[in-house]
């Protein structure tokens, strides 16, 4: 549906160049959910940018549902009123001119050859209805909140059945709440429409939440990309493991290497874990092991071949603690259950689960 | 055809640079037309100017048969002449002077104004802005029929009162008297600036002060003035600028009593007694002035830059405190009766007696009335009048939206030239802005010199206050809502007929009001460029009083009064209501 190859785009600054995309390749089937995950100034919103045809790139083509809309070698660069999109900016960017019917009739009302009044009025009242904003028509845009400013835009992106959703971090401006609710109606709207989706955000728990596929950018660069539990339990490095949740890192040398597993000792202390490395690893190789909060036991009596640290704080959550542990100078961050009576200082077991670390070549 | 028509639209053909192609068509023909007209109304002008400076013999056009490049007018101008001995030093002292004058009424009445409990302000604010309206050449006429030696309202009065003799002891016909002329009729449009650079300071900087143990003149010394600095300085030279441009006191007060400055100098070049008009040596003359007022506009420039940066705006809802004028209320308000006597009250009532009078003793009659209608002058002169005004006005709000547009949005070579040239204009005197047009027009005859269009376009260089009016609601504007547009399907005509323009109304109505005052007032460029066809209302009220036909012209003048009067109000709630906003 959506193919992009070697996307790049370079702007000149008061001091040089940046290379904002340095080559970037995927592709999104059809009715998929494509999410760019990354750090404000990865190039996420550029390449959501290019392809909506708001920059051009300087190498790289990239085509929507088989029509080629940029190709830097050929010269083609189709300007966006021409791109089948649907586009939803992060301000909204409703007009404040406008009352509601008027902003979401408008991509229906500049179609050429011009659509008959009572056709644009059914269609636009199927899309408020889509979003639950049919009693606001004749609101001005002013006079909305954010979220309903939200729905609006949506509905806007929509109304002309577009092959291509776009959605530049739409759930930003909203609050902690509201996000959270809007996260899942936007997810029930787009699975009911089946529209493609391409969805650029910084915030993780969203790009895990909603996505097909995550694609985790940096410097220019998609990093990694596949299904969200993959992406997530599989990271190739440590940038990825970082972004993606929170991630404990033990230093540690290679004892043995066999079939695919890793015996490592941690520094700072005698306990020897077995973990599944791609890699080929020698003995003696200095390593990082990584494991999620989610993937340790603690415990306040001496477990087997589980690690003694002190516990540092106990931070309560709600419906379950983080606990903070020290082994030397690093920190360790567990998920305990809130009624577990530890207090800082004392001493504790942490138990990992072997097969769920990852371990990188230090 | 049918079948060619439901092919699908071939996308692979090559497009050149993206934001051309965003434009389309009709896109790219607007904004290559807005730029054309720029260059068309601002630079070729002064090309021309330009050359006919450099071109010879002085009495010929610059590109007439027998015209060759030369230095004689330079020569003529600048060695050992009048023009170094006294129209240079005229025009330092009267533009010194008169600046001096506006600068401290004009910050007095803003203060009071806008900082003290002052009684009646809203009220005080609408008169103070009458001078604003009124064009210059009726308020210098007014003054006349007030402060001449010999027949003035004000000597005669005097006179009775001191028991002194004809004529004085008054002479409005004086370099004193044409610097306080000009001072006063300028105070409105720095004192509206001043106001606003009152209005938006933070009043905790001052606060703070006071809470330091600083007494109140302390406090307006070392904290008010200072952060004040670059909203007082930006005025000054601007009115600086308009005080170089005057063209209708000195011709009304200062010919009279033998005072040529700059302005009045290059019109009477073009305009000599028995001789054929000296385009070379007007050139030439008009050269140094340009020279100085590109200085002074780079230096406000720089000046407006640094005010950005220097901030004392930050937004919303300031309530400045108020000084309790305490016992200074009663010569706070003998000061605002005084100017509002003198530049509004006192001109509006001996131009309204003296078009019922005849300027005698006799009784009220409607005779100077009569005597105008039956004008065969006076009728075209009023359609004129409102022909150019407006039609300038929608001419530079249009031109000047889409310039600030495209310099704003656009990247395209030759974008920082276009803004420096829009943004010169303001600089331009208006005495030379009418000579290069018709300068341009006489060298190119394409039928327009002498008609009622010449003057069009020659009112039309003013696009900088369209461009700055349109560049500050066009960054208020967010990028965003234009890309949504395309976003949705939407052509470039279609943003900008749907998006921009709705968006953009407020300012471009507010740049329209204020242009087409501008243009209602305008006299030294229908005087220029006169002919018999083009005569507008200014023009017909100036030829009146030369020919001392004073109930005419005050007649003329009263007819004016009327129109502008109810302007003033309508500004004043546009005024206050953005006042409100900010």
């Amino acid at each position: 549906m959506l193919t992009v190859r070697g996307l790049a785009k370079t702007y000149a600054t008061a001091d040089g160049s940046f290379q904002a995309l340095r080559g970037i390749d995927f592709d999104v089937p059809q009715g998929g959910f494509y999410t760019l995950l990354g750090e404000s100034g990865c190039g996420k919103s550029t390449t959501l940018r290019c392809i909506a045809g708001l920059e051009e790139p300087d190498g790289g083509s990239i085509s929507i549902a088989g029509h080629v809309v940029a190709d830097v070698e050929r010269g083609t660069h189709v300007p966006t009123f021409e791109r089948d999109i649907g586009l939803v900016f992060q301000s909204y960017a409703i007009w404040p001119h406008m009352d509601v019917f008027a902003n979401v009739a408008y991509p229906l009302s500049v179609q050429r050859p011009r659509l008959a009044a009572a056709d644009i009025k059914a269609r636009v009242m199927d899309a408020l209805r889509l979003v639950g904003m049919e009693s606001y028509t004749t609101r001005p845009a002013t006079k909305l909140s954010g979220g309903q400013q939200q729905r609006v835009a949506f509905a806007r992106a929509l109304v002309r059945r577009p092959k291509l959703l776009l959605l530049d971090e739409p759930l930003s401006n909203l609050d902690a709440k509201l996000r959270e609710q809007m996260r899942f109606e936007l997810q029930e709207l787009i699975a009911r429409t089946g529209v493609t989706t391409l969805y650029v955000t910084h915030d993780q728990s969203e790009a895990l939440a909603m996505s097909d596929t995550v694609a985790v950018m940096a410097a220019g660069r998609i990093v990694q990309s596949g299904a969200p539990r993959e992406v997530y339990g599989r990271p190739v490095d440590r940038t990825v493991a970082n972004f993606l949740g929170s991630a404990n890192i033990l230093r540690g040398k290679v004892v043995d290497a066999h079939d695919g597993l890793a015996e490592v000792t941690l520094d700072g202390g005698a306990s020897t874990v077995q973990v599944p490395s791609r890699a080929v690893l020698s003995p003696g190789a200095p390593v990082d092991v990584i494991f999620r909060p989610e993937d340790a036991t603690t415990h306040l009596d001496p477990v087997d071949g589980a690690i003694e640290c002190a516990v540092e704080r106990i931070v309560f959550q709600g419906g379950m603690s983080e606990c903070q542990l020290r082994l030397g100078p690093v920190l360790l961050r567990t998920v305990v259950h809130p009624v577990m009576g530890a207090r800082p200082g004392d001493r504790a077991w942490v138990a990992i689960q072997p097969e769920r670390c990852i371990l990188f070549a230090a | 055809m049918a079948v060619q028509a439901d092919q699908a639209p071939v996308v692979g053909v090559a497009r050149r640079k993206r934001r051309r192609s965003q434009l389309g068509l009709a896109g790219s023909i607007v904004v290559v037309g807005a730029a054309a007209a720029a260059i068309y109304l601002v630079m070729a002008p002064l090309l021309a100017l330009l050359a006919t400076a450099f071109r010879g013999p002085s009495d010929l056009l610059p590109f007439e048969p027998g015209a060759h490049w030369t230095f004689d007018n330079l020569v003529d101008v600048y060695v050992s002449t009048p023009l170094l001995s006294s129209v240079l030093p005229n025009t330092a002292i009267f533009v010194a002077g008169s600046v001096t004058v506006t600068f401290l009424t004009a910050f007095t009445l803003a203060w009071l104004v806008e900082r003290t409990d002052l009684p009646w302000r809203t009220t005080l604010f609408t008169a103070i802005l009458f001078p604003l309206l009124v064009p210059g050449v009726v308020m210098a006429f007014a003054w006349t029929l007030l402060f001449a030696p010999n027949a003035g309202w004000i000597n005669v009065m005097l006179r009775g009162v001191l028991g002194l003799d004809s004529p004085g002891p008054i002479n409005i016909f004086s370099m004193p008297g044409l610097i306080l002329c000009q001072g006063i009729a300028s105070v409105p449009f720095v004192f509206l600036l001043l106001g606003a650079a009152m209005r938006t300071m933070n009043p905790a900087l001052e606060e703070a002060s006071s809470a330091s143990g600083a007494r109140p003149l302390t406090t307006f010394l070392r904290v008010t003035l200072p952060v004040l600095r670059p909203g007082v300085l930006a005025p000054l030279i601007l009115a600086t600028l308009v005080a170089l441009e005057q063209f209708e006191m000195p011709l009304i007060i200062g010919f009279p009593a033998r005072i040529n400055v700059f302005s009045t100098r290059i019109y009477f070049e073009l305009n000599p007694e028995d001789e054929l008009p000296a385009y070379g040596k007007a050139a030439a003359v008009a050269l140094l002035f340009l020279v100085a007022a590109v200085v002074l506009l780079a230096i406000y420039n720089n000046l407006i830059k640094r005010a950005d940066r220097f901030v004392t705006v930050t937004g919303k809802g300031y309530r400045p405190t108020r000084y309790p004028l305490g016992r200074w209320r009663a010569p706070a308000l003998l000061f605002v009766g005084f100017y509002l006597a003198v530049g509004a009250i006192l001109p509006a009532v001996v131009l309204v007696w003296t078009s019922f009078s005849g300027g005698s003793n006799e009784s009220l009659n409607l005779d100077a009335y009569r005597a105008l209608f039956a004008d065969r002058r006076f009728w075209p002169a009023v359609g004129n009048t409102f022909l150019v005004a407006g039609l300038s006005a929608a001419v530079i709000t249009l031109v000047g939206a889409l310039l600030a547009w495209q310099i704003l949005r656009l990247r395209f070579p030759g974008r920082a030239l276009l803004d420096v040239v829009s943004f010169m204009s303001i600089g331009i005197p208006s005495v030379i802005a009418g000579f290069a047009v018709m300068v341009l027009h006489l060298t190119i005859p394409i039928g327009l010199y002498g008609t009622v269009w010449i003057l069009i376009l020659a009112y039309s260089y003013r696009l900088a206050v369209s461009t700055r009016l349109s560049r500050a609601s066009l960054m208020q504007i967010h990028a965003e809502l234009e890309e949504a547009s395309a976003a949705s399907g939407g052509r470039w005509l279609d943003t900008v007929r749907r998006v921009v323009l709705p968006l953009l109304a407020p300012s471009l109505m507010a740049s329209f009001v204020l242009l087409f005052i501008v243009g209602f007032r305008e006299f030294t460029i229908p005087m220029v460029l006169q002919s018999e066809d083009n005569w507008v209302l200014s023009v017909i009220m100036w030829k009146l009083q030369a020919d001392r036909q004073t109930a005419q012209a005050a007649a003329v003048g009263t007819l004016i009064l009327m129109f502008v009067t109810p302007v003033i109000f309508v500004l004043r709630r546009q005024l206050l209501s953005r006042q409100g906003d900010s």
